[in-house]
């Protein structure tokens, strides 16, 4: 079962920031390719990953910086910033607040 | 917001577009070799990864938009809110547009005229190879001689074969020429001889037809070909490609001849001398026959492409050599028996100097460099001094708008916004006063390059709008808003949120005193563009007062030329004719003619009498009976000639002037006295019939000794005529008489005496003119700058000053407070000025005619002015700070 992209892009920077933060920096693919690692519900359309990259690297909640990998290829690997760090709360709780509302709503209805 | 995409694509989308791309394919291609290695065929691995990846094409879309958007956004609404700013100071922003204008206006024109006169390359070949040979020259105005004899050049050629090829371009001539043979019609062309080889070495190519080769440079006078220029060809001809193969007529002194045109230059060659262009270019070998092996006939320069891998200094020595040789085999030319040992040293010895002709050769260049850069110079320091003024407007705003500053920084902008959105408006002002001053230049250096020329000498600086032009504008636009800015953004970033928006009267003084050092530069540049331009204008008042000695403003020369090839005593009675006819015309009070129309061209070195080693240099001027009547230089002593010397077949009468005879005669009288001259004929003894006034050509120097002779008149001479009327309608009544009065001749051109003695002060005329202008706007915009900064300092301290007289100050010591800042600026101004303008005085002195720097009018006027300037200025903040009301003043707390 794949999860529709739409519904999923909500909780994108969520995700993304929680594997930054606890990972260190990462390129766009090994993001994908963790996420796909966890879970394999959250089978996303891949390329849509990189607009919300880049909507959080404008917002200052990532940062980029190029870097070399193994096979000495140049990419693009993202980091998460101290705005990063508090936005990854305000995110949680987001998270936190819309599941137990779903949630109680599953169990009391 | 798509049109801010477009916008957005327009900018800087490639490098945003490369960096989105290499991102997305570095993922794909990672898949895929994951995909590989999990055992996957490598198509299969392919089409998947794409599969999975989506439409790159519009995610790179969207990542763009994200990515550009905003800092487009804000970059629309900074120039949108700068515009409103500016707009709501409407005549602030005029008056900051229109001094910045004027600035950048005369930088721009100054920068055109030496961008086409000094740096712009020839658009030939590699001009960086080119070279080309110069001596000392004796004349102190042209410091550095560039013209060779045909024997010179030969052997320079022929030295410096292997490491240079050298080629001759000889100084252009004006020669009248006929290519419609039909009408008969005649026209002045710029002709240049040149050796066959010019064309192939400098580099250039035909644009229809073919060059002159070494084949036309072979036997004399065997090769009547000509090449037309590509502007001649187009301006005479309408670009017509029939013209290739065509005759045409050359008339001389002596003949006719006929050439054919071969072929046209390519388009963007016009010859080597950037401000004269030339027309048709002609064979060296279809010179004068006499030039040839003439060592005293100097009309060549010589100029020549280095070799590969070989440099100007390695092909001096070689050089030097064949030159000295060649001078030494040349005394018995240029000396008399038994000349002078340490004389005939120098001439040998003459060091002969390889310079580069990369950007050409030009006697034009060598008159006004340094006064175009002694121009570009003061055009600098208005910009500083406009530019200053301006960054005291703005910071004087930047106070004013303290509030919104640090309201928006409290709101949470960042500092890098508010900087951005002050440079923003900076530059939206220097863009437009930009704009304008490109439309300023546009008109002010094709003004300044019509003073440079006259009807006889056309100066065609090709003033175009090329990249260095444009370059330059973008450097200068930048520079401006850097400049405007950068201090009141500084400023305004600086600005503390909180303490801003609780006292925003706080820290007054602190403002004021960042305004002060603009005072100090507009001061000092200011002082230095005065003190220079007063020079200048002094300089050229003096010279404008000098009595050349005869009549100018209605003395009309007149220049012919002969219709058809007659023996020379016919055309000597056809001019005594001519002579004759128009002394009896009303209108006309003298009638003479002169060799030439100046004075005192020709160098004649006289033996003084007993001591045959001493020689004294003199001018020799070639007149006709009546000249001195018609010119109205005074008779001293003796009598001027007569109807009757000039009849004599080989007249030994002279005249001298007073130089001479005091010079050569010492206190006795010269009237009767004899010496030997050598002109056109043998040596042969002269007597001194009668002595004359001093007159002078050049009003820069004093009158040199001059011997005045009789010439048989000979196409060489200029008729002088002196009218009592008005000028204009006896010139047109002139061309009629001489055409009733002889078939054999005819009028070319009339011209005033007083405009050729204009010509003679171009230079420093221009150099006034200017530098006087620029002085008077610099001491405005400075008194502007003065005036502004006090009235602002009266202002923020209107509380301050109110609370001093409250408490029993008198009004004299608040205006002391208030000036006290300024005034103390405008003297640290006036010390760098002095010492700047003392220092920049050093590069003008060669340009000054009996003006010194050191002189104490000199200095005290524009030192003088420019504090009148600022105490006018200062006069109404002072009187304003003097009646602040203390009561309204603390009321508006």
């Amino acid at each position: 079962m794949t999860t529709r992209p739409d519904t999923l892009q909500g909780s994108l920077p969520l995700l993304v920031l929680t594997l930054l933060h606890r990972r260190g920096p990462l390129h766009g693919y090994a993001i994908t390719s963790h996420i796909h690692d966890l879970s394999d519900a959250l089978r996303i359309e891949e390329g849509s990953l990189y607009p919300s990259l880049h909507r959080m690297e404008e917002a200052g909640w990532i940062k980029a910086r190029t870097i070399t990998t193994e096979h000495n290829r140049r990419a693009r690997a993202y980091d998460i910033t101290a705005a990063g760090r508090r936005q990854l709360g305000v995110e949680e709780a987001k998270w936190r607040s819309v599941t137990d509302a779903v949630n109680h709503v599953l169990k009391h209805a | 917001m798509s049109w801010l995409s477009r916008i957005a694509n327009a900018f800087r989308s490639s490098d945003v577009d490369r960096g989105l791309d290499d991102e997305m394919a570095f993922h794909i291609e990672s898949r895929i070799a994951d995909l590989v290695a999990a055992g996957m065929t490598r198509d299969a691995a392919e089409a998947l990864a794409r599969r999975q990846f989506g439409n790159r094409l519009r995610l790179r879309e969207e990542s763009r938009d994200i990515k550009l958007l905003p800092w487009l956004d804000s970059l629309v609404r900074d120039v949108r809110l700068g515009a409103r700013m500016l707009r709501k100071n409407g005549p602030v922003t005029a008056a900051a547009i229109l001094s910045l204008s004027l600035a950048l206006g005369a930088c721009m024109a100054a920068f055109s005229l030496v961008d086409a006169l000094i740096l712009r390359p020839l658009p030939v070949h590699q001009p960086e190879r080119l070279i080309y040979l110069t001596f000392p020259g004796t004349n102190p105005d042209l410091p550095e001689n560039d013209v060779f004899s045909d024997p010179a050049f030969v052997r320079l050629r022929d030295a410096g074969r292997g490491r240079v090829d050298l080629f001759a371009m000889a100084y252009p001539s004006r020669p009248r020429v006929t290519f419609d043979v039909a009408s008969g019609e005649r026209e002045t062309v710029r002709t240049q001889f040149v050796t066959g080889n010019a064309f192939e070495l400098l580099g250039v190519g035909p644009t229809v037809g073919r060059l002159l080769t070494m084949q036309d440079d072979e036997r004399q006078a065997a090769h009547p070909v000509a090449v037309l220029s590509h502007a001649f060809w187009r301006q005479r001809f309408g670009g017509d490609p029939g013209i290739v193969g065509r005759w045409f007529v050359m008339h001389g002194t002596k003949d006719d001849r006929q050439f054919q045109i071969v072929g046209v230059t390519e388009a963007r060659f016009s010859g080597v001398e950037p401000g004269y262009s030339t027309d048709v270019w002609i064979p060296y070998a279809m010179q004068d026959p006499s030039t040839f092996g003439n060592s005293g006939y100097r009309a060549l320069r010589v100029i020549g492409r280095l070799n590969e891998n070989v440099a100007a200094e390695q092909v001096h020595g070689v050089l030097q050599a064949a030159f000295t040789n060649f001078r030494h085999e040349d005394v018995a030319n240029n000396f008399g028996p038994d000349p002078p040992a340490d004389r005939v040293a120098n001439f040998i010895n003459t060091p002969l100097r390889v310079r580069s002709a990369a950007t050409g050769v030009s006697p034009l260049r060598a008159r006004f460099q340094r006064p175009l850069w002694v121009l570009s110079a003061i055009a600098a320091l208005m910009l500083l001094i406009a530019g200053s003024n301006v960054a005291n407007l703005f910071l004087a705003r930047i106070a004013a708008r303290q509030d919104e500053m640090s309201l928006r920084l409290s709101l949470g902008a960042g500092r890098g916004r508010l900087i951005q959105q002050l440079l923003i408006e900076s530059g939206i002002v220097a863009g437009a006063a930009c704009l304008v001053g490109v439309v300023l230049a546009m008109v002010a250096a094709p003004a300044v390059v019509s003073l440079l020329k006259s009807t006889d000498d056309p100066v065609l600086l090709d003033l175009r709008i090329d990249w260095p032009f444009v370059a330059f504008i973008g450097g200068m636009t930048v520079l401006c808003s850097a400049l405007l800015g950068l201090a009141p953004a500084l400023r305004a970033s600086n600005v503390e949120p909180m303490t801003a928006l609780k006292a925003n009267r706080g820290r007054t003084s602190a403002r004021a005193r960042t305004m002060r050092p603009f005072v100090v530069i507009q001061v000092a540049f200011s002082l230095i563009v005065l003190f220079v331009g007063g020079l200048l204008v002094k300089s050229f008042v003096r010279l404008s007062s000098v009595s050349p000695g005869f009549a100018t403003s209605d003395v009309l020369l007149v220049s012919w030329e002969a219709v058809q090839h007659v023996e020379r005593n016919q055309q000597h009675a056809a001019l005594l004719q001519v002579l004759d006819r128009l002394r009896d015309l009303p209108g006309v009070a003298a009638v003479s003619a002169a060799e030439g129309n100046v004075l005192g061209r020709f160098g004649y070195n006289i033996p003084v009498p007993g001591t045959a080693r001493e020689t004294i240099e003199a001018n020799l001027s070639r007149v006709t009976p009546g000249f001195f009547e018609t010119m109205k230089i005074p008779l001293v002593a003796g009598r001027t000639f007569t109807r009757g010397d000039f009849e004599l077949e080989r007249p030994t009468v002279v005249i001298v002037n007073q130089s001479f005879a005091k010079r050569y005669f010492g206190d006795q009288p010269a009237v009767g006295r004899r010496f030997d001259l050598r002109w056109g004929g043998p040596r042969a003894p002269h007597e001194v019939v009668g002595v004359v006034a001093d007159a002078r050509y050049d009003l820069h120097k004093p009158p040199v000794p001059t011997i005045y002779v009789l010439i048989p008149l000979n196409g060489h001479d200029t008729l002088h005529v002196r009218v009592t009327g008005e000028a204009t309608t006896i010139a047109a009544r002139l061309r009629e008489e001489v055409r009733a009065t002889t078939p054999l001749l005819r009028v070319t051109s009339i011209t005033s005496q007083s405009s050729m003695l204009d010509r003679t002060v171009v230079r420093e005329r221009l150099l006034a003119l200017l530098a006087g202008f620029f002085a008077l706007v610099g001491l405005v915009l400075t008194a502007v700058g003065v005036y502004g900064t006090l009235s602002y300092t009266v202002v923020q301290r209107t509380r301050e000053i109110g609370i001093r007289i409250a408490l029993g100050a008198r009004a004299v010591a608040a205006v002391r407070s208030v000036l006290a800042d300024t005034t103390g600026a405008t003297l640290i101004g006036v010390a760098f000025g002095l010492a700047g303008g003392l220092y920049a005085s050093r590069f003008v002195t060669t340009l000054l005619f009996e003006a010194a720097p050191l002189d104490v009018s000199s200095l005290a006027l524009p030192l003088g002015v420019l504090l009148l300037a600022a105490l006018v200025a200062a006069a109404a903040p002072a009187w304003r700070a003097a009646r602040v009301d203390p009561v309204i003043a603390l009321r508006n707390e």
